[in-house]
């Protein structure tokens, strides 16, 4: 059972507003985003019910859930939102937010797609631009299972959607930089 | 002898789908009487109605029967078509194929047919014997009676009287105003509902054209539209208005003191009392229940302070007799009392209060000043739950229908606690958000984005005291988990009911109400201002619950019915009214006790001719008679008959099949 009315100000909701430029108490829950949503079926809090879960204030089981995770910031949903909220925006707030204060969810789902958006980071720093082979290569054997999609393989090759090699951007160290700049400031908070 | 003519209408594909027309033209050809007989896709039309006014002319038809939709429908366009042909009107019979046969027979095209068949036999039957009828007039007294002064009243009786009509407008209370006077602020502009009803109120009070009466009760209503007389019980309010100058003396000076009713007794009023300060007229009347000069004979200080000598014990209540034309209803509503909500605490906890309390609270001339507290302990409350539908829409406890307004008042209450309180938070309980109006929904969007009321959706199950707070349970079906909620105040959008008085008023005005005790309309969507009792018209929430614009609406409609009912000097009336035959009538007055009108009287006649002797017999009043029949089917001696629908044309009718 939730208990409201005793914690004061929802502060979580102004942590979100201020961070996704949303503004979540627009929402009138109609539920227009979870059947838009691709991947809502696999989250366990749906985006309409993690916007009513930041509205009554519930921090701890918000960021504990894996839907900012599962979000693809496809941003479907907010383009079909009859109130126009930013909802891709509000789930990459959590995102931050969970993030800055250490509540993560642990199931091995998360973990994996936690990996996948370090090593997809990781590759643009490097090269300027994402190197499919390799990052297909490390995230499987960074999550332990090698031959996982291996079958598409073949035929991504022969088709030409995995490209052997890579070729560096030429702004790839002005990228360089950037990431430095921001690990600085990330480490001066 | 007869010569009929019969026109069957296609009515597009409504009746020429289900029903083979062309047969049924044939068929009535069959029968003697039938001079012309004809088909056409839309006899309503104005081709289709220049065929009937030729024929007439052409075939010198005697009688007419159309058979196409409800005589509802077009009865009074077929009407207008024979008498613009130069014939009697009601030479016209209507043979409905449409809505009892093509409609419900759909599945058997032959059935349809042979009961279109029937159905134009018995047409044709019944008009040989139709005779010419001539609409009746009856005189009009263009007064015009408003029964409640609230907004409803007002508005019609400003309405009606700016078209220079006398109206006399009976206020059961000390002054008029009803609820809406005891509002803050209006949903959904938030404009000050005193600001816009008081000069209302004051030109009620000034206008030429009314007479208002107030402290005053309908006791009698007799006579039929155009010519009512009404008795009114105006009660002995103890001041004499005339001379009393409204100073205030009396009321500071009195010792009594009495729960105040315009505040919800929220705080205490003198014995001698006006409702509020802007009350019209704003003089007092003092409560004859608790003053001590009244009750046991002491006291008398209101009559030693007031220097015009305005105070008269001895005062009596006076029946005043006026003679109007029309009545409009508009008494009003009163709130649910929420007794039954045990499982809320109603009662048991101070702490819970309705949604009128706590618009008097937040009300700038209420007894906290415009603050909202808590009534256990004067404190100003920081989170509040609102809980609505309470008593609405609920079987068990309430009332089936939903109340209409109350979703719009509690957006404005979390609005005006957020501008009253501003470190608040407002926690709204609800079940649907119905916000149809110009403006509604946007007005509910700035109470959840703007002022950050937090909506719950569902009904709350329980309340339970935790320290000085009161807890709160119910579900959020957004998030599907049960959330309780540390509430300081906790306020009951309780339900809109028929007022208590409304059946009695009814049974006295000869109208009909619903098993809520609201006044019903003739009609659900085509005459919802009309009552079934002509000259009787209905203003406001006496007929349902509705917001302001709704009332007003409303009220507008029923002057624009008073003045249209003024219009000329008499009025015209379907000639469909029973006659009596005095030489069959034997006097048991069965027919006055069936009479759903009040129609017919009793009359003596001499027992024969030029015989001294009087014996009793009915008599029908052509004004007040709607034409229903009952009279003619409880009539033992077969003394009635009924114009338009005499025994041998119903006996025609039924050997016609």
């Amino acid at each position: 059972m939730i208990t409201l009315g005793s914690q004061g100000k929802n502060t979580f909701l102004e942590a979100v507003n201020l961070k996704s430029g949303a503004n979540v108490l627009e929402c009138y829950q109609c539920g227009k985003c979870v059947s838009t949503c691709p991947v809502s079926q696999y989250m366990d809090f749906p985006p309409r019910e993690i916007m009513q879960m930041i509205k009554l204030g519930l921090k701890e089981e918000c960021y504990m859930a894996n839907s900012h995770w599962f979000c693809l910031t496809c941003s479907a949903c907010s383009g079909r939102c009859p109130r126009e909220i930013d909802i891709p925006a509000v789930m990459e707030a959590v995102r931050h937010l969970a993030i800055e204060e250490n509540h993560i969810n642990d199931s091995k789902k998360v973990k994996e797609i936690r990996k996948f958006h370090e090593i997809f980071l990781d590759m643009i720093k490097r090269y300027g631009r994402n190197y499919e082979l390799r990052m297909m290569a490390e995230f499987n054997i960074r999550t332990r299972n090698l031959f996982k999609d291996m079958h598409l393989a073949p035929k991504a090759l022969l088709k030409g959607k995995i490209p052997l090699g890579v070729k560096p951007l030429k702004s790839a160290k002005a990228i360089k930089r950037m990431y430095e700049v921001a690990e600085r400031l990330e480490k001066k908070k | 002898m007869a010569r009929v003519g019969v026109f069957v209408c296609f009515c597009g594909a409504n009746i020429a789908d289900y029903v083979d027309v062309p047969q049924v033209v044939e068929e009535v050809k069959r029968i003697k009487e039938v001079k012309y007989a004809v088909e056409y896709k839309y006899m309503c039309s104005d081709p289709g109605q220049g065929m009937i006014r030729d024929a007439i002319v052409q075939h010198k038809l005697t009688s007419i029967v159309v058979a196409a939709c409800s005589p509802r429908m077009h009865e009074k366009t077929f009407r207008k078509a024979l008498s613009d042909a130069g014939m009697n009107p009601y030479l016209l019979e209507v043979a409905n194929i449409r809505e009892h046969s093509s409609w419900v027979h759909q599945k058997d095209k032959k059935a349809a047919t042979d009961k279109a068949m029937d159905l134009c036999r018995m047409a044709v039957a019944k008009s040989i014997a139709n005779e010419q009828l001539h609409e009746i007039s009856v005189p009009v007294t263009k007064r015009a009676l408003v029964i409640g002064g609230g907004i409803a009243g007002i508005q019609a009786a400003l309405d009606i009287a700016d078209a220079r009509i006398p109206v006399v407008l009976v206020e059961k209370s000390p002054s008029i105003g009803g609820k809406m006077a005891q509002l803050d602020e209006t949903f959904p502009t938030l404009d000050c509902s005193q600001c816009i009803l008081t000069p209302k109120m004051v030109d009620v009070a000034s206008h030429p054209y009314i007479e208002l009466i107030p402290y005053a009760e309908v006791l009698e209503l007799q006579g039929f539209v155009g010519n009512y007389k009404v008795k009114i019980k105006k009660k002995a309010s103890y001041v004499n208005f005339k001379t009393c100058t409204g100073c205030g003396a009396c009321w500071q000076k009195c010792p009594v003191k009495v729960p105040n009713e315009y505040n919800l007794g929220l705080d205490k009023r003198k014995a001698i009392y006006t409702p509020f300060p802007q009350a019209v007229p704003n003089k007092p009347v003092i409560d004859a229940e608790h003053c001590t000069m009244l009750t046991k004979g002491k006291c008398g200080i209101c009559a030693k302070v007031c220097l015009p000598g305005a105070i008269d014990y001895q005062m009596q209540d006076e029946i005043i007799e006026r003679e109007i034309g029309a009545v409009v209803v508009a008494t009003g509503y009163d709130m649910w009392d929420p007794k039954p909500y045990e499982e809320y605490g109603v009662g048991r906890f101070k702490d819970i209060i309705t949604s009128l309390e706590f618009e008097r609270m937040v009300s700038a001339n209420g007894p906290t000043n415009g603050v909202p507290v808590r009534p256990s302990d004067g404190k100003v409350p920081k989170n509040v739950v609102f809980i609505k539908c309470v008593g609405s829409r609920d079987e068990a406890k309430g009332i089936e229908y939903c109340s209409k307004i109350c979703c719009m008042y509690t957006t404005k209450h979390t609005i005006l606690l957020h501008h009253k309180v501003h470190d608040s938070h407002a926690y709204v309980f609800y079940m649907d958000i119905r916000a149809a109006g110009k403006g509604y929904e946007e007005f509910v969007k700035k109470a959840q984005v703007d002022t950050a009321a937090t909506y719950l959706r569902g009904r709350v199950s329980k309340i339970y005291k935790k320290g000085d707070k009161l807890m709160v349970r119910g579900e959020d079906a957004q998030i599907g988990q049960v959330v309780e909620v540390e509430a300081d105040l906790v306020v009951l959008a309780t339900a809109v009911s028929a007022p208590k008085d409304n059946p009695e008023l009814a049974r006295l005005l000869g109208i009909s109400y619903d098993k809520y005790g609201y006044m019903s309309e003739a009609h659900p969507k085509l005459r919802p201002v009309e009552t079934a009792k002509a000259g009787i018209f209905l203003a406001g929430c006496t007929q349902a619950p509705k917001d302001i614009p709704e009332t007003v609406s409303q009220a507008s409609a029923c002057a624009a019915k008073v003045c249209g009912l003024f219009a000329g000097d008499t009025m015209k009336k379907d000639p469909m009214v029973s006659t009596i035959n005095n030489e069959y009538c034997s006097g048991c007055q069965n027919c006055v006790n069936v009479c759903p009108y009040g129609a017919i009287v009793t009359d003596e006649v001499p027992v024969g001719h030029g015989s001294k002797d009087l014996r009793t017999v009915a008599k029908i009043n052509e004004g007040v008679c709607q034409g229903c029949g009952s009279c003619v089917a409880i009539c033992r001696s077969m003394a009635i008959n009924l114009a338009g629908f005499t025994d041998p044309q119903i006996i025609n009718e039924i050997v016609s099949i």
